[in-house]
């Protein structure tokens, strides 16, 4: 198996995820062995954004990173045990609220595809960027 | 002389009806800019020490029933021909540009000037009974055509068929007057009246009472009143309330009391009482009005009932508090209708439960509510306006004689108060309504206000420049040797 | 596009229906009509100028004033604040919201050089009050100081600000700050505290400053676009706004103080904290729902709980607001209107002209326009979270649909309250 940065860099569907992440300074972190539980949006779901949404927060790497930081959770949760709790704390501190009654839905995003594994985590697609505040 | 403020505003009204429309408010306007002019130059050259008839004029006109062509004026009567002349011209001022029927309009509102002046001059009864039926038909029109829009007709009738009987009681008066003392003269003089019997006197000064008390109004024979000054249009009111009214307490004075001295003081608790309770009447249904133009109609009912206790009461200061009454009342009454007509013109009703707000700085009325919150001061008798000189007089020159009415009045005053609090309150503040978008009020609407509240306020500081003309008069009433012994039997 | 949630989910049930249905078709509160285009579009143009004066000078007293015991000339902007070029704005920007320049604005300048009385020395401007009154931006910051926690747990500037991480930033700058004034770094030994309050007012200075500067450029640009016709309705200039929201959303928000030519990162930008989250989130709250009763318009009877018990449940935001006391002095809003008096389009001079009492009463009128193009902003806001934290409109999931109308429906409910403007703005009456 590889780590989830291999694992993303090999899917295809995560370039602009990639680059973020690179951006933001947060490489290092997704190779480290953590484990982490990533929630990561794909290419099309960072498209759905407003224009100058990305612009901004590429200028600024800080702001990028607390994006992308509360699509991390710490420790490996899978599908199931994700719908066993109402929500998860993300690294950025704000909660990351799950809905297992139609399908499999965190926050406003819909899981396309769950339980990757990976050496040091676990990643689950999602079609929509999440962001706090609910 | 004095005959000038007669016959000026009669050609002019001839003028007015036969020159075209566009003329009507010119010629009217200048008219009475002439006969304000006129009493202007009567005041200078009064002379108040002197206590008679000044300037007399006297010509027969018809021989056969007495009737004399007799005017003069004395120091009660000065001041309110100047009232006349100022409030008519007000009222000729702050009429409408566009009204309808413009030529008829002023003539009639001339037409009134005229009697009206008359009325204050005639020192012949029959002249002066002459001149009080003469204001009749005009007002009837005036409330009838140009009136509030329902019940117009209604008020319009109502109030003939009161004056009109009021007219009849005190030609009654007069005829028994002439009749009782023999010598078919219809002259004023006391000399002849005094030395009737006394029950003669009574006879004839109840038939005058009766008549003068629809005039005035006293209560129970109010009830034309309300419904005239409602639905007659501001400036007709000014004129009604202000002046009109004024004829009856001054037909009061002059002829019931200057006439029989002897019988006004076994009447006069009795009248203490009437004005008394018309005081309390007044105020009371006043409190209870739910638009503000009747509110003050009845507060000037109320206030007529300080009159007659000022009358009943017959001493010095009283006499001399009734006519500045008589005075202030005219001015404060006319403030307040003007204000409540252009408040009518602007917000478009008159009812305080739809009023609010009036005194929003931008959106609101905040000049006319202000004035407003003046005009309910005076009317109340704030200190440092008339009203408060007036009244103050009147209930210190009673209380020596009639203590119980006088309280009684004193009680009024402070409720006078409290319903104009209740009326400011509701009309003036709390928050203006969300759909007000009403039109502004022009300088020239705000003029009238502005010179009415000025006198209001220059007399109340300085109440010398108006009891100068009145006060040796009033003091020479109660001091003929009849008055003296009339009072001294109390 | 209401037929086509309606078709999906049942109506509301709502007092105001009509308007989540609006909502839920991509409308905005206000009724889209050429003539509340016209007026707001033209109130954003008269907003953004004064706004231009107000950012540069709350970051000038944030960075440059600072703690300044004796702040008489802080209104005084040095000619370095009006050259400070605008992020979103001119051939500098990082990214180009408005097309024009990036320093202070033209008409501006102008009003600054003249105001209403002529050229004058500044401190007579300053007196008179012929002047851009920055009372209100200072009423506006202190709203969202004394609102603080307000939108905890998201506002993360608002908890760092009792961070020891912070307090130790202000220690450093309030010394260097006071270095050479032992009568005040007495005081500061005695009462830190106090200091400390001084230093997160400050911040706040900041924050607003930062929150403004990028809503000027955004009015500016919507005003031009309305110009060359580019705006079909009201609905266009609320997603203009939307839109706006979201490309900025990340944009940084921090407190530099400098200090002898030496900037100290008070909060510095590796902290995270952005635009939406930090500023604009607790601006709405703070500025357009609560506020405080203002002093002067009314009078309230604590007692008589005619204030409300807890700071939530204050709403005497613009949203609420009573327009037609304004006019009597000091009140913030009638400084604002007054400031907005001087840059009104031509358009809506014209249109004020010619209703109610034309000149007298243009405050209101403009005022009341204010409330229209607020409820504009607010329905933007509305918006922009359903998409940041909810779903598309045309979501084909009724599950979906039925979480946005509920959204919708709890935003709704904070108008139920009588005071609320929300109907009024609905006709063309209201004015």
């Amino acid at each position: 198996m590889a780590d989830i940065l291999t694992l993303a860099q090999g899917a295809g569907c995560f370039a602009t995820l990639l680059t973020a992440v690179e951006v933001a300074g947060l490489t290092g972190a997704l190779a480290s062995p953590g484990p982490f539980t990533v929630f990561a949006p794909q290419d099309s779901a960072f498209a759905k954004l407003p224009p100058g949404t990305i612009t901004t927060l590429v200028q600024n790497p800080p702001q990028l990173g607390r994006i992308l930081t509360y699509h991390v959770v710490a420790g490996r949760w899978s599908q199931a045990d994700l719908k066993a709790v109402p929500y998860v704390e993300s690294l950025e501190g704000s909660r990351i609220w799950i809905d297992g009654s139609h399908g499999f839905e965190v926050n406003n995003a819909t899981v396309v595809a769950a339980d990757i594994e990976a050496d040091n985590g676990i990643v689950h697609i999602l079609d929509t960027v999440m962001l706090m505040g609910r | 002389m004095l005959s000038v403020l007669i016959v000026l505003p009669l050609i002019a009204a001839l003028c007015v009806a036969y020159l075209p429309e566009r003329w009507s408010r010119p010629v009217a306007l200048a008219a009475l800019g002439l006969v304000s002019l006129w009493t202007v130059v009567l005041l200078v050259y009064f002379d108040p020490a002197q206590t008679g008839m000044q300037f007399a004029e006297s010509y027969p006109w018809i021989p056969q029933i007495g009737l004399d062509y007799r005017l003069g004026v004395d120091g009660i009567s000065l001041p309110l021909v100047a009232l006349s002349s100022l409030l008519t011209a007000i009222a000729i001022f702050s009429t409408d540009y566009n009204g309808e029927r413009p030529r008829l309009y002023y003539s009639l509102l001339l037409l009134i000037n005229a009697g009206l002046a008359g009325g204050f001059l005639a020192q012949n009864l029959l002249l002066f009974f002459f001149f009080y039926e003469v204001q009749l038909i005009p007002f009837y029109l005036l409330i009838a055509i140009w009136g509030g829009t329902d019940g117009r007709a209604y008020a319009a009738m109502k109030f003939l068929l009161f004056t009109a009987i009021s007219g009849f009681l005190v030609l009654g008066a007069f005829l028994g007057i002439a009749i009782s003392s023999a010598t078919l003269s219809f002259n004023y003089d006391p000399s002849v009246t005094q030395g009737l019997p006394l029950n003669t006197q009574i006879v004839l000064i109840s038939l005058l009472l009766a008549g003068f008390a629809i005039k005035i109004p006293l209560v129970p024979l109010h009830t034309w009143l309300p419904d005239a000054y409602v639905e007659a249009s501001p400036p007709v009111a000014m004129l009604l309330g202000g002046v009109m009214a004024k004829l009856g307490a001054y037909g009061l004075l002059r002829f019931a009391l200057g006439l029989f001295p002897e019988a006004w003081s076994v009447v006069a608790p009795g009248l203490a009482w009437l004005g008394a309770i018309t005081a309390v009447y007044g105020a009371l249904i006043a409190l209870a009005q739910r638009d503000i133009k009747r509110m003050v109609a009845y507060s000037s009912i109320g206030h007529m009932g300080y009159l007659l206790l000022g009358m009943a009461a017959a001493t010095q200061i009283s006499l001399l508090g009734v006519v500045l009454q008589m005075v202030s009342h005219g001015l404060i009454l006319a403030l307040l209708f003007h204000i409540i007509g252009v408040i009518e013109t602007k917000v478009g009703t008159r009812d305080l439960d739809l009023l609010n707000g009036l005194m929003n700085p931008v959106r609101g009325l905040p000049l006319m509510s202000g004035l407003l919150v003046l005009g309910g001061m005076a009317s109340a008798g704030i200190p440092g306006m008339v009203g408060f000189i007036s009244e103050y007089l009147i209930l210190q020159g009673s209380y020596s004689q009639f203590p119980v009415p006088t309280l009684l009045c004193i009680v009024c005053s402070g409720l006078t108060a409290v319903y104009f609090v209740v009326l400011l309150n509701q009309t003036c503040f709390g928050r203006l309504s969300q759909q007000a978008y009403y039109p502004k009020v022009q300088n020239a609407e705000r003029a009238p206000a502005l010179i009415l509240l000025g006198l209001v306020l220059v007399l109340g500081i300085q109440p010398h420049w108006l009891t100068y003309w009145t006060e040796p008069t009033t003091t020479a009433l109660t001091a003929t040797p009849w008055a003296k012994s009339a009072l001294s039997l109390k | 596009m209401i037929l086509e949630v309606q078709a999906k989910i049942p109506p509301s049930k709502h007092r105001y229906a009509e308007i989540i249905h609006r909502l839920e078709a991509g409308g905005s509160m206000l009724p889209d009509s050429p003539e509340n285009l016209m007026q707001i579009i033209g109130i954003y143009k008269a907003y953004a100028v004064p706004m231009d004066f107000y950012w540069r000078d709350l970051l000038y007293i944030a960075e440059r004033e600072f703690l300044n015991p004796l702040p008489f000339f802080k209104y005084f902007l040095p000619q370095e604040y009006l050259d400070l070029p605008n992020h979103y704005a001119g051939e500098t920007a990082d990214l180009r919201i408005w097309r024009g320049g990036a320093t202070a604005h033209p008409e501006l300048l102008e009003f600054m050089a003249k105001g209403e009385t002529g050229k004058l020395p500044r401190i007579l401007h300053h007196l008179w009050h012929d002047r851009i009154n920055m009372e209100f931006a200072e009423a506006c910051m202190r709203a969202m100081l004394w609102h603080r926690h307000m939108c905890a747990p998201f506002n993360k500037f608002d908890a760092y600000l009792d961070t020891p991480e912070y307090r130790s930033n202000c220690d450093r700058a309030i010394r260097a700050y006071f270095a050479k004034n032992p009568l005040m770094m007495g005081l500061y030994r005695a009462f830190p505290e106090m200091f400390m309050e001084q230093c997160r007012q400050a911040s706040y200075y900041s924050n607003l400053g930062l929150f403004w500067e990028v809503m000027a450029p955004v009015f500016f640009e919507m005003s031009d676009i309305y110009d060359e016709g580019g705006f079909n309705g009201v609905p266009d200039a609320m997603n203009f706004l939307v839109n706006g929201i979201f490309a900025v959303a990340g944009r940084p928000i921090y407190h530099h103080v400098y200090i002898d030519g030496q900037c100290m990162e008070i909060i510095p930008k590796s902290k995270g904290f952005t635009w939406l989250y930090e500023a604009a989130l607790p601006y709405v709250e703070a500025v357009f729902y609560r506020t405080a009763p203002f002093r002067g318009t009314k009078s309230y009877n604590a007692q008589a709980k005619q204030v409300p018990e807890h700071q939530a449940d204050f709403h005497f935001g613009i949203l609420y607001a009573d327009v037609f006391p304004v006019g009597s002095a000091g009140i913030p809003p009638t400084l604002l209107m007054q400031d907005m008096l001087h840059f009104l389009p031509p358009y809506l001079e014209e249109f004020y002209q010619q209703r109610c009492r034309g000149e007298e009463d243009k405050l209101i009128q403009l005022g009341i326009t204010f409330q229209r193009s607020m409820y504009n902003v607010t329905s933007a806001v509305i918006q922009a979270l359903r998409a940041a934290l909810f779903y598309p409109l045309d979501d084909p999931n009724p599950h979906h649909l039925q979480a946005n109308r509920r959204f919708f429906e709890t935003q709704m409910d904070r108008f139920l309250r009588p005071e609320a403007r929300l109907m009024d703005i609905q006709t063309p009456e209201y004015r």
